[in-house]
């Protein structure tokens, strides 16, 4: 194989890998921070994407303008179900271990009531528009590839996003809250800060980027209501390679995880694919279930 | 009652069910077999689940590849062999398999193993389907030589039994003290001389046999089957559902909750399928937030808590709608002024 081969390869796997890291982030914020297991991620992610196809077909607006609505509606729909289960959920549950078996237990409700209401309304079909899909060319050493447009505004904004996250979680006053509250919740409490309005305002965050990963996706990809699936399984390896709660990890986990599958599957055969992104998942939930980044090893 | 006469009493029970459901083909409709076998399947499986993981609290997502597993045995052997030995050796691969899973597994808690299971499970589900592609060159198998409709409710039926009767039986033993054990303090039982790697592995092992068989036996009903029909996650998903919902420490609720869903299920499934898994989901979210104990909670005590909360609640609306909340804060904010006065 030619060097500009494996280049062409690498530079697919990478755009894969920036959408990967993009669907984790929400749900890295929900479990890294508040030890909620959203099985339900990917079906939110499609009511995002959904809304972006449903504006885009019915009033012809540009999904870029969704971006922020889809982002503002499912953080409302993310503070109202927080209210509604995870409230209660944090006053009755005794300790740590049963708050998070339960949370799982809603989340699968969740799952279940969300991914049902969309295809109860909208019905199975797959759907899908065309937005920007003319192949671009990008000269790499040794040759040109070719990458559809849309994919590659989704690889772009994806770095933004993820980029984003990190500088507030790093530089601003609520991030430092934010990760006070990531390492201690009790301790956070006992400096000042607020985690009663801190805990919804993160879970609708959290809710939101998945939100916007759905609104990015619908652009690139055909959408149904069972393709939150395997989106919410994706997040899980890439938050399980980066570590519970890293932003940068994750990012780093997409990436990577993105370059794997495509080697892979040009080495051995495409429908493989998912078999090697469970055996990645797999090995490294049992050798380092701390993720593949973190230096200090934390309790899990 | 001392414990001597639950044991009575439970077996009683068990001995009535039995009874009435070997009758049941005799005088009721097809259609309404049917619906027993579901409900069968779900007894055996969820009553099994709950007895390792409900009493140990390890959330195993995984029932639904030993289900596949036994499956797909009774698929390859039925041709040559006869249809006991099929569903033992469908209990006894899983098991095997079980095993295996449980060393490299067991080991990690809570979320982590649920999660884990749940991959090995997609990850055995897709190694299947990959190698029937690649070396079988079909993509599902065609079950040719089946049994009576008969003798697979009466084997579904005899696996229920065992799984209900083992739960009532184990957890009066040594070994289903140790699972308790485990389910209350893992440290603490070792400490008190478990040997809780062994315990938890033969309790998993034995979950997985039963779900096996189950499995197993099915697999005839559908005289087709492919990986995505018999790994099909959610018949884990649901197995761990109709047990929390029952109440996964209990005796009886998994089957309570069985017998609920399945008539649920029958019911709304034909007219708005859609409908059926909304109420499931809303089901599991409302259980697991007022009736974390499960449906075999239920007390009247549960309906007084109901009340009073209700109640509560109705008060703090009014009381905020009408301006008392506010009212209050000010002769409390009043009150402390004037302490600081004096």
């Amino acid at each position: 194989m030619s060097f500009s081969a494996w280049l062409e390869l690498i530079a697919s796997g990478l755009i894969t890998g920036g959408i990967y890291a993009l669907v984790a982030l929400g749900l890295n914020l929900q479990y890294g921070l508040m030890r909620i297991l959203n099985i339900a991620h990917g079906e939110f992610l499609m009511v995002g994407a959904f809304l972006t196809w449903m504006v885009q077909t019915s009033f012809g607006l540009s999904p870029l303008w969704m971006i922020p609505v889809s982002f503002a509606l499912l953080m409302g729909l993310g503070i109202a179900i927080h209210w509604l289960c995870f409230r209660r959920l944090t006053a009755t549950s005794p300790n740590l271990d049963v708050f998070e078996a339960r949370g799982l237990m809603v989340a699968f409700g969740l799952m279940f009531l969300v991914q049902n209401v969309i295809s109860y309304v909208w019905g199975g079909d797959l759907r899908g528009y065309d937005f920007l899909t003319q192949p671009v060319q990008i000269p790499l050493p040794g040759g040109e590839a070719q990458f559809a447009a849309n994919k590659l505004l989704v690889f772009a904004l994806a770095l933004v996003f993820a980029g984003a996250l990190i500088v507030l979680l790093r530089q601003t006053l609520l991030g430092k809250g934010v990760r006070a509250l990531m390492q201690s919740p009790i301790g956070a409490q006992l400096v000042g800060i607020d985690t009663k309005r801190l805990h919804p305002l993160m879970f609708g965050i959290g809710l939101g980027l998945s939100g916007v990963a759905g609104c990015l996706l619908s652009m690139a990809y055909t959408i149904s209501p069972s393709m939150g699936e395997p989106y919410t399984v994706t997040a899980l390896i890439v938050i399980t390679l980066g570590g519970f709660g890293s932003m940068g990890g994750a990012l780093a986990g997409g990436l990577l995880l993105g370059v794997i599958e495509a080697v892979g599957m040009h080495f051995t055969n495409p429908s493989l694919k998912a078999l090697l992104s469970y055996v990645v998942f797999i090995s490294v939930l049992l050798l380092r279930p701390e993720g593949l980044f973190t230096r200090k090893s934390r309790k899990a | 009652m001392t414990s001597r006469q639950f044991l009575i009493r439970d077996l009683l029970v068990l001995f009535g069910l039995t009874g009435w459901a070997v009758a049941l083909p005799g005088f009721a409709s097809e259609f309404a077999v049917s619906m027993a076998l579901t409900c069968l399947m779900y007894i055996a499986l969820s009553s099994s689940w709950a007895m390792f993981c409900g009493t140990t609290r390890y959330l195993s997502l995984a029932t639904s590849a030993f289900f596949g597993i036994g499956a797909y045995t009774s698929a390859i052997g039925l041709e040559s062999l006869p249809w006991e030995q099929v569903i033992v050796l469908g209990a006894l691969v899983a098991a095997a398999v079980a095993v295996v899973m449980g060393a490299a597994v067991l080991h990690l808690r809570g979320t982590y193993f649920a999660v884990l299971t749940f991959g090995m499970t997609e990850l055995i589900r897709h190694a299947i389907s990959y190698f029937e592609k690649s070396v079988t060159g079909t993509v599902g198998r065609v079950l040719m030589v089946v049994p009576e409709r008969e003798t697979i409710y009466l084997t579904v039926l005899l696996l229920a039994v065992i799984a209900v009767a083992l739960s009532i039986v184990i957890r009066r033993t040594r070994f289903g003290l140790a699972l308790q054990g485990i389910g209350a303090d893992e440290q603490r039982a070792q400490t008190l001389g478990v040997n809780t790697r062994i315990v938890k592995t033969a309790g998993f092992a034995l979950t997985a046999a039963i779900a096996g068989a189950v499995g197993a036996a099915m697999s005839v009903r559908w005289t087709y089957i492919d990986p995505h029909t018999v790994f099909n996650p959610f018949i884990g998903f649901q197995t761990v559902l109709i047990a929390l919902i029952g109440g996964a420490m209990t005796l009886w609720g998994p089957l309570i909750a069985a017998i609920v869903f399945s008539v649920l299920a029958e019911t709304l499934r034909l007219q708005v399928p859609q409908l059926y898994m909304m109420s499931l989901g809303l089901l599991l979210i409302l259980s697991v937030l007022y009736l974390p104990g499960g449906l075999a909670s239920l007390r009247t005590d549960t309906f007084k808590g109901w009340k009073n909360d209700i109640q509560a609640w109705w008060t703090d609306i009014k009381d905020d709608l009408s301006g008392e909340t506010k009212r209050r804060k000010e002769r409390e904010k009043k009150r402390r002024e004037q302490r600081h006065v004096y």
